[in-house]
């Protein structure tokens, strides 16, 4: 039996919770919205091909996994990444890795999880969550979405590390072996400013970055002639929902990242980046505008409250803020 | 976001957890508030919860007149989409979805709809009948 002395700390967004505690755990310290900046988690990509719950996908954030990976790589911390094909394998590995006294973050499926808030109950491969210690066949889990310590039996946490489905999981298990004394943490935070510009701004594909905020906005304009009222609004709630709900912090994480400028301009010592951290602000407050008008559509069965062009407007002038922002941040030194 | 849950779900059950959410306020500083979602969080959860019991009401009734498969019930109650499905089951799209009509559910053998049976986690005579 092992119960490793943890602390927990909830926190907005699953991947930089996780990151951020276990790095927490060997000492160093870290913030949340530095773990995702530096992880450069902020994205935006809209892919109407790819339906989710019977809507079109759109995404707010970067491939899991990769907060993690980007986050301990730019600082220099010496990671372990394990996946399994067989559940025995990986279980009797979590185990071990217990007993030499390291937590483990893991990649779950939510859908069997069963202390989830029912209201979240989705096929959603992509949650991370911490195992800190283990006690025969009872495994003593931090969430970073749970307010208080849980715990989970053997067969779930063997069921829901092997979630099958889009983004299957595989019983992937990750966890931080070293971490350096001295962490210049500077370099890090610029190379992942620069990372999350590129991303935003950078690449030439219509669907990604501020170029698939205009493209969404377009497309809303003719949702509700060619699919009718009641599937468009079903629609703009897909949209809402993967702004707003479970795991964004709000906003998308506009507010995380707002935050993360903050404190990247104490720690580089660059006075611009607060600017730049208030118009971010700002903008996310937009977004949240755009998500409080449009849940007035997905109330009414389908009568418009606000007119969809409305809210596509409001999507071109949240573009605008956002290249702009993401075009300042690009010449960062 | 709010300081208690909120009665806007039909299930008493969701809405009852506290979460962590960042804000920016009017004097220019971001803020961390542990609380429950507001008010058009609980909406656009809500229409996601009204869309899929009403697909799964309308499957139901589908099968019991004849016009489709057990699977098709099973999958809406799963919340899952023949790609879904597909992947959970181990099963082809294309053969997941000539198996959502009747005929050919009924000429599937034992293999297969033991496949299916486990993916949806219930018996092979469960997925034969719907209640």
């Amino acid at each position: 039996m092992v119960k490793l002395e943890f602390e927990h700390r909830q926190a907005g967004h699953c991947e930089s919770g996780v990151t951020r505690n276990l790095l927490n755990y060997h000492h160093f310290k870290i913030s949340e919205p530095m773990a995702f900046g530096i992880g450069a988690g902020l994205f935006f990509s809209y892919l109407p091909f790819l339906k989710m719950q019977h809507a079109p996908t759109t995404s707010f954030r970067v491939w899991p996994g990769q907060v993690f990976d980007r986050a301990t790589k730019e600082l220099g911390v010496k990671t372990a990444v394990h996946t399994f094909r067989n559940p025995k394998d990986s279980m009797d590995k979590l185990n071990a890795v217990l007993d030499q006294g390291y937590p483990v973050g893991l990649q779950v499926g939510t859908f069997h999880l069963p202390f989830f808030p029912p209201e979240y109950r989705m096929h959603y491969n992509m949650h991370n969550m911490i195992a800190y210690g283990h006690d025969n066949g009872t495994y003593y889990i931090s969430d970073t979405l749970m307010e208080n310590l849980v715990e989970i039996n053997y067969e779930d946490l063997m069921r829901v590390r092997f979630a099958k489905g889009a983004f299957a999981p595989q019983g992937r298990m990750y966890y931080p072996t070293f971490v350096p004394k001295d962490i210049d943490i500077k370099p890090a935070i610029i190379k992942g400013i620069r990372k999350t510009a590129n991303n935003m701004v950078g690449i030439p594909f219509p669907l990604i970055g501020a170029k698939g905020i205009r493209y969404l906005a377009g497309r809303m304009r003719k949702w509700e002639k060619n699919l009718g009222p009641e599937k468009a609004s079903y629609y703009l709630g897909q949209v809402l929902r993967m702004e707003e709900e479970v795991g964004t912090a709000g906003a998308g994480f506009r507010f995380i990242y707002g935050a993360f400028l903050e404190e990247a301009s104490t720690a580089l010592n660059q006075p611009w980046l607060k600017e730049l951290s208030i118009e971010m602000g700002e903008t996310a407050n937009k977004w949240r505008e755009f998500s409080y008008l449009g849940s007035r559509n997905c109330k009414k069965r389908g009568k418009a409250d606000q007119s969809y062009n409305f809210l596509a407007d409001m999507l071109i002038e949240i573009a605008g803020r956002e290249e702009k922002i993401f075009r300042k941040l690009a010449k960062i030194k | 976001m709010e300081e208690n849950p909120n009665p806007v779900y039909k299930d008493q059950r969701y809405g009852q957890s506290k979460e962590l959410l960042y804000s920016y306020d009017a004097d220019g500083q971001f803020h961390k508030n542990v609380g429950f979602h507001g008010e058009p969080d609980r909406i656009i959860l809500q229409q996601a919860w009204d869309h899929f019991d009403e697909r799964i009401a309308d499957a139901r009734q589908r099968v019991l007149a004849g016009k489709a498969s057990p699977i098709v019930y099973y999958m809406e109650k799963f919340l899952a989409d023949p790609l879904n499905l597909s992947m959970m089951a181990g099963i082809s799209i294309w053969r997941v979805k000539w198996h959502l009509r009747p005929g050919a559910f009924k000429r599937l053998n034992e293999k297969t709809l033991k496949k299916y049976a486990d993916a949806f986690n219930i018996t092979v005579a469960q997925l034969k009948k719907v209640e």
